[in-house]
């Protein structure tokens, strides 16, 4: 009953619509992406309360996925990460003239993707929270610690990726250590005379919006706003007859990468570019003409975009089932359940079930908007890639600095706090540590230390972290396997790298 | 040996384990970059001497300059009428001009003419839209 009184409401269909379309916006411009769109919005959801805020946000990161795919195929330069596999099929054949049918095809193997995994995401998010009921202090523990560890596992660097984990997590203990949580209530870590500022640490806000908004911008200021595309660069393609036959054969790689991006979601912390990459390869390897591949090939276009929207609904089963964020938009999205003073964990979707299910319906919504309007208005969409960055970021920088205010009810340390982290977030890059691990980190750091203590504090035994339960034991399992597949990945890299050179 | 594997909290300095366990393991970490890296580290020189020769001076070190008045004025501006987000809307109209300006290449007058629009229309815009209709708390 109460979702059908979403669906009649035309206030949640409309933030839909609205946060799909403005998501294909930010993500068909190229350096903008799926979390910039939410963590702009994110003060929105203020007023709209819980179920249309997520509504919204959920939209922005659906559409935000899929507009990546249009810069991809018609520029050869991918809107987000994710969409980095769609250009070397996709840009290949927009050269000859068949951008449109290439953009058709993305559109669709976009949704068939995002559907997948929220299928994925409806029956599996259940049956692990339901599971995750039964995890003590120290099972939480470790689940933090193997998230931190896979995450770690696939950095660019490992080392790298592991400091900058284990950084996030020490920025995020700067502070109270907090009594509602079963902490003491003092203070730890702040500079001097930062007392006043810091005492409940960092915000959480802020920060992500410091880093995947102002860096981004920062960036692009340091390479002089390198001019955007106009619109004559943008050839659609006379010659784009697009056909629904093109997908016959493709069902099973359409529902192999839809479910690539799903399991990939899973994992927390891995990311977009890695769904479209691993999808992109299984479709390769397994075709009869693997030759064709970088050449223009649609199959090549499928796999990637399912692939990348796949992400969607996987990204969401650790942050809903265990209350670990899959990736960094979804980290965002722990923000906006905190606005409206939800916790999101093992008991989220038995307590919320109406929320629960507003979630899964958005999220349908949003994909077929985003079918419907992609497919008829692509042309109308492709236009979004000419709009002039010295209008577009100006008014970003803006709205990050209502989404840092208003967070904590007006507080202007937060704005500041947009402005050191956007400036940490660009010496990062520099230093080549790796953001997404940081932003995990950041996140979890705090619950990391309440199971950490409290496990300690009612077993009083460090080895209970090794003895407490069969899950546990598992769990070391799985954390030592993660441990040794960084080690092989980060040799083969190295050998790659030595046999390229 | 059960005794020699036990330990105990103190409640009173329980907010300090968390903390040292990772300062600790954070300075190990970046004790082992350091050996590993060793050779990056000790020409990182050069990289920031790359970084600052290459880098578009005028509009990174301009758009951190402008931010950061934009940010210091805010408060008081709003001061002057309480509570009514002011601030807010009198600072990011030249703000979004100036950094429109600063990170505008042809300075032409149509560019400049669409960009005034956006930067005399979008603060009131959203200065309406957050504090008149959300009703939420602006500088």
């Amino acid at each position: 009953m109460d979702l059908l009184a979403h669906l009649l409401d035309p206030w949640f269909i409309g933030l839909i619509f609205g946060g799909t379309l403005m998501g294909i916006v930010f993500g068909a411009i190229p350096g903008m992406t799926a979390t910039m769109a939410v963590a702009v919005c994110l003060p929105l959801t203020f007023s709209l309360g819980l179920v249309n805020g997520l509504a919204l946000l959920l939209s922005l990161y659906v559409g935000g996925i899929t507009g990546g795919l249009v810069p991809a195929i018609l520029l050869g330069i991918p809107g987000t990460p994710s969409s980095i596999t769609t250009t070397f099929d996709g840009f290949p054949m927009a050269k000859r003239g068949e951008g449109e049918k290439a953009l058709k095809i993305a559109i669709i193997a976009s949704v068939a993707g995002g559907l997948v995994s929220l299928v994925a995401l409806f029956f599996f998010a259940p049956v692990l929270a339901k599971f995750a009921i039964k995890f003590s202090y120290v099972e939480k523990f470790l689940i933090i610690f193997f998230a931190l560890t896979v995450m770690a596992a696939l950095s660019k660097d490992m080392l790298l990726g592991i400091f900058s984990g284990v950084l996030g997590i020490f920025l995020s203990l700067i502070g109270t250590y907090d009594i509602t949580n079963g902490g003491n209530g003092h203070t730890r870590l702040i500079p001097p005379g930062m007392d006043y500022w810091l005492d409940g640490g960092f915000a959480l806000l802020p920060v992500l919006i410091g880093i995947f908004g102002v860096t981004v911008i920062l960036e692009e200021a340091e390479l002089g706003m390198p001019r955007g595309q106009s619109l004559k660069d943008i050839e659609v393609g006379p010659h784009s007859r697009f056909s629904f036959s093109i997908f016959k054969g493709q069902t099973l790689n359409l529902l192999r990468s839809g479910s690539i991006g799903t399991f990939v979601g899973i994992l927390p912390g891995v990311g977009g570019s890695a769904a479209s990459i691993l999808s992109y390869t299984a479709a390769k390897t397994t075709s009869r003409h693997p030759e064709r591949f970088g050449k223009g090939e649609p199959a090549g276009v499928i796999a990637s975009e399912a692939g990348n929207n796949g992400l969607t609904g996987g990204a969401l089963v650790p942050l809903l089932s265990l209350g670990i964020p899959g990736d960094s938009t979804t980290a965002l999205l722990i923000g906006a359940f905190a606005l409206q003073g939800i916790q999101v964990g093992p008991l989220f979707i038995s307590q919320n079930i109406d929320t629960w299910n507003a979630m899964i319906t958005a999220m349908v919504i949003s994909n077929l908007v985003m079918l419907v309007t992609m497919f008829f208005a692509i042309r109308w969409f492709a236009m979004v890639i000419a709009v002039p960055k010295q209008i577009l970021y100006p008014f970003i920088l803006m709205m990050c600095v209502i989404g840092a205010y208003t967070i904590n009810y007006g507080i202007i340390f937060d704005v500041w706090t947009l402005l050191i982290f956007g400036v940490f977030g660009w010496l990062m890059v520099k230093l080549k540590l790796e953001v997404a691990p940081f932003i995990i980190g950041f996140i979890l750091g705090p619950s990391a230390e309440i199971y950490f203590v409290k496990s300690l504090e009612s077993f009083g035994d460090p080895f209970i972290f090794f003895t407490k339960s069969w899950i546990a034991a598992f769990l070391w399992v799985l954390i030592i396997a993660s441990v040794v597949m960084s080690v092989i990945l980060s040799r083969r890299n190295r050998s790659d790298g030595a046999m390229r050179t | 040996m059960e005794n020699l594997t036990r330990v105990t909290i103190d409640f009173d300095t329980s907010h300090l384990i968390f903390p040292i366990m990772i300062g600790v393991i954070l300075s190990l970490l970046g004790l082992a970059i350091l050996i590993r890296d060793r050779a990056a580290i000790m020409s990182s020189g050069q990289m920031w001497a790359t970084t600052f020769r290459d880098m578009d001076k005028p509009r990174f070190f301009g758009a951190l300059a402008i931010t950061i008045v934009y940010f210091l004025a805010m408060v008081p501006v709003g001061n002057i009428w309480p509570n009514a987000g002011y601030g807010f809307l009198i600072c990011s109209v030249p703000y979004v001009i100036a950094l429109g300006l600063l990170f505008m290449h042809s300075r032409s007058r149509a560019a400049i003419g669409s960009m005034l629009a956006v930067a005399i229309i979008a603060p009131p815009v959203v200065w309406w839209l957050f504090s008149e209709v959300f009703f939420l708390t602006l500088p």
